[in-house]
């Protein structure tokens, strides 16, 4: 029995990330008639129901079946629809992910899916339900946009954009209530294109999901209370990933840190890493993330401090990154 | 009885600037104005500027020399040779800075003063720099305001490098509790009008042009170098031109007067300020 309620209820005026996609598809339903939603029964974990109350018929609750319910995704967009396809995170990408592979991204069809649950953020469902092997997974598909969006309004950027442009999307939200990064959703969105969040010199925080609040929260207290300027990146486009600010982050501050609610195997870390083992400067990379181990069971905000992937986890793992060394043996002698 | 003059801590931070940071720009004059530079061409020496110090272990003075190959420089700051061509010796630290610093002319020894035809190409050079650095009003002529210019930036970060090896405390205490940051000073559209310091854990180094490593903590970006000048000779207000446009932060505000008050310990020694200050 999954139960309880994430910490971030606290933001209970705003609305969770997977409300604001059931509003959004609800909206782009009213102007797009090939928009289609499909659900393996799942329809109010996912908050598809404003979709399913205004077009019934366009609506596909194909039961607890979720290969089904992908492969079917895949033959109505061969047919020229727009499917929507929503389900846990989990299921999307491991059990359905011979359909993903074969029937979605070797076809190169318009199934755009809506994985939510990521992460840790059913933590107290168990292990089985913590989907932390996902982004790594799925960014190995070949024509597969993989996004993960920081919150609410990112993620109605998100569905908007997956909406708008043709091939397979996987997007990848949290269950219940992200804390909120932006107010408005007119921040300049661009699928493919981090977005900067806070400017500064001495480190880069890459983040990704809801771990992109935390890392804020850290470039604060990192700034406030150890004199560290510290830059935040949003990389909510984990496939396309954006090399040029990663590269930029490599020569302007030299010492980076990922972090994300997903193994530290092949997430955003190994992304980022990849980047930049392509560019030839040497840099520090530390990855934050769940070890590879299985992550204990518990409420979300218990899970991020214990992978110290929340605020204070952050600051400490940064704080150990600015004493290390990049060159080891320098030379401090003056230019004449 | 000769009056005897106790070499100060003070004498030996100015000594350290003037070695290792100012005189070793008698080169970048040569190779920045072809009518000093030009002089040397065809000609090898080594030429030394040195002070006696009675602490300094085996040859009992402290120099800077610079080994001309067919008109090339190549400096060696800190560093005494032996046999020079020619050298100016100063008998003492303080009297060495007192020269340096434009607050008396007390005459060196020269060595090598018959060998005309390297002493005088050098005399332009020196006699370029003291004019820049020691006058009290900014030049009218835009070749010199970029020449002055260029001697101040490569001689502040490279100053304040010197008294951070020398152990100054007051650098010190901005050194030695900072991450690996670098501070730059930039002079918009001049490429060569651009040096930097870099800090990490109590070590400093200083360099020239662009600092590639990273992007700098700090980066006080000057419109020009007439306005560079203003701030450089104390002749406005940094907050104030800031404000106007004419000096733009780029990074660490909060960190500017930091890195200004260094700038002005460089300046405090230099100058020669100690000298009224500690009388």
């Amino acid at each position: 029995m999954a139960g309880g309620i994430t910490f971030t209820a606290v933001e209970s005026t705003k609305l969770a990330p997977a409300e604001i996609f059931g509003k959004t598809i609800a909206e782009l339903g009213s102007s797009d008639p090939t928009i289609v939603c499909l659900s393996p029964d799942l329809a109010t974990s996912t908050k598809m129901g404003d979709f399913l109350a205004k077009y019934p018929d366009r609506f596909f609750n194909v039961g607890i079946a979720e290969q089904n319910m992908i492969g079917i995704a895949a033959g109505m967009a061969k047919a020229g629809l727009k499917p929507f396809a929503s389900c846990f995170s989990v299921f999307a990408s491991l059990r359905a992910l011979d359909q993903l592979h074969t029937d979605v991204c070797y076809q190169n069809v318009n199934v755009k899916i809506i994985a939510t649950h990521g992460g840790t953020s059913f933590g107290q469902a168990g292990s089985t339900h913590h989907a932390i092997e996902d982004i790594g997974v799925v960014r190995t598909m070949v024509n597969l946009t993989v996004i993960c969006p920081a919150d609410g309004m990112e993620t109605a950027n998100a569905v908007r954009a997956a909406a708008s442009t043709p091939g397979p999307f996987y997007i990848r939200i949290n269950r219940g209530f992200d804390n909120v990064v932006y107010n408005s959703s007119d921040y300049g969105f661009e699928v493919g294109k981090a977005v900067e969040m806070v400017d500064g010199t001495d480190i880069t925080l890459i983040a990704c999901g809801s771990c992109v609040y935390q890392a804020m929260q850290a470039a604060s207290i990192l700034k406030f209370d150890h004199k560290l300027s510290a830059r935040v990146l949003n990389m909510h486009t984990i496939k396309p990933i954006d090399r040029e600010a990663v590269l930029k982050a490599v020569r302007e501050t030299r010492k980076l840190v990922t972090i994300e609610d997903h193994t530290i195997v092949g997430g955003l870390g190994s992304a980022v890493a990849e980047v930049i083992v392509e560019g030839g400067k040497a840099c520090l990379l530390r990855k934050l993330g769940i070890p590879d181990k299985w992550s204990p069971i518990g409420l979300h905000e218990d899970l991020l401090a214990h992978h110290e992937i929340d605020a204070e986890g952050i600051v400490k793992n940064v704080l150990e990154v600015m004493k290390q060394d990049i060159e080891k043996d320098e030379d401090w002698g003056d230019e004449v | 009885m000769a009056k005897t003059v106790v070499t100060t801590q003070s004498d030996r931070y100015a000594t350290g600037i003037f070695l290792y940071s100012a005189v070793p720009l008698i080169k970048v004059i040569c190779e920045s104005e072809p009518q000093f530079g030009d002089k040397f061409k065809g000609k090898s020496f080594v030429f030394q500027v040195s002070a006696k110090d009675s602490e300094a272990e085996g040859t009992g003075k402290l120099a800077t020399h610079f080994v001309i190959n067919d008109g090339v420089w190549t400096t060696f700051p800190g560093v005494v040779h032996e046999k020079p061509d020619v050298e100016l010796a100063f008998p003492s630290l303080r009297k060495f800075v007192v020269f340096f610093s434009g607050k008396g002319m007390p005459l060196p020894k020269i060595k090598g003063l018959f060998k005309f035809g390297l002493l005088i190409p050098l005399l332009g050079p020196l006699l370029r720099m003291a004019k820049l650095m020691q006058s009290k009003d900014k030049p009218t002529l835009l070749s010199d305001q970029i020449m002055l210019c260029k001697l101040f930036l490569y001689l502040l970060p490279s100053g304040i490098s010197r008294l951070n090896k020398m152990g100054h405390p007051d650098v010190k205490a901005v050194t030695e509790t900072s991450p690996d940051r670098a501070y730059a000073l930039i002079i918009e559209n001049y490429p060569d009008l651009q040096s930097w310091i870099r800090v990490k854990g109590g070590k400093s180094m200083s360099g020239r042009g662009e600092y590639k490593r990273c992007k700098p903590f700090l980066a006080m970006k000057f419109k020009d170098p007439s306005l560079a000048l203003d701030i450089l000779m104390s002749k406005a207000d940094m907050v104030k031109y800031i404000e106007l446009g004419n000096l733009f932060v780029d990074g660490a505000p909060e960190f500017a007067g930091t890195v200004g008050a260094l700038m002005f310990k460089v300046a405090y020694y230099a100058q020669g300020q100690y000298l009224d200050v500690e009388k």
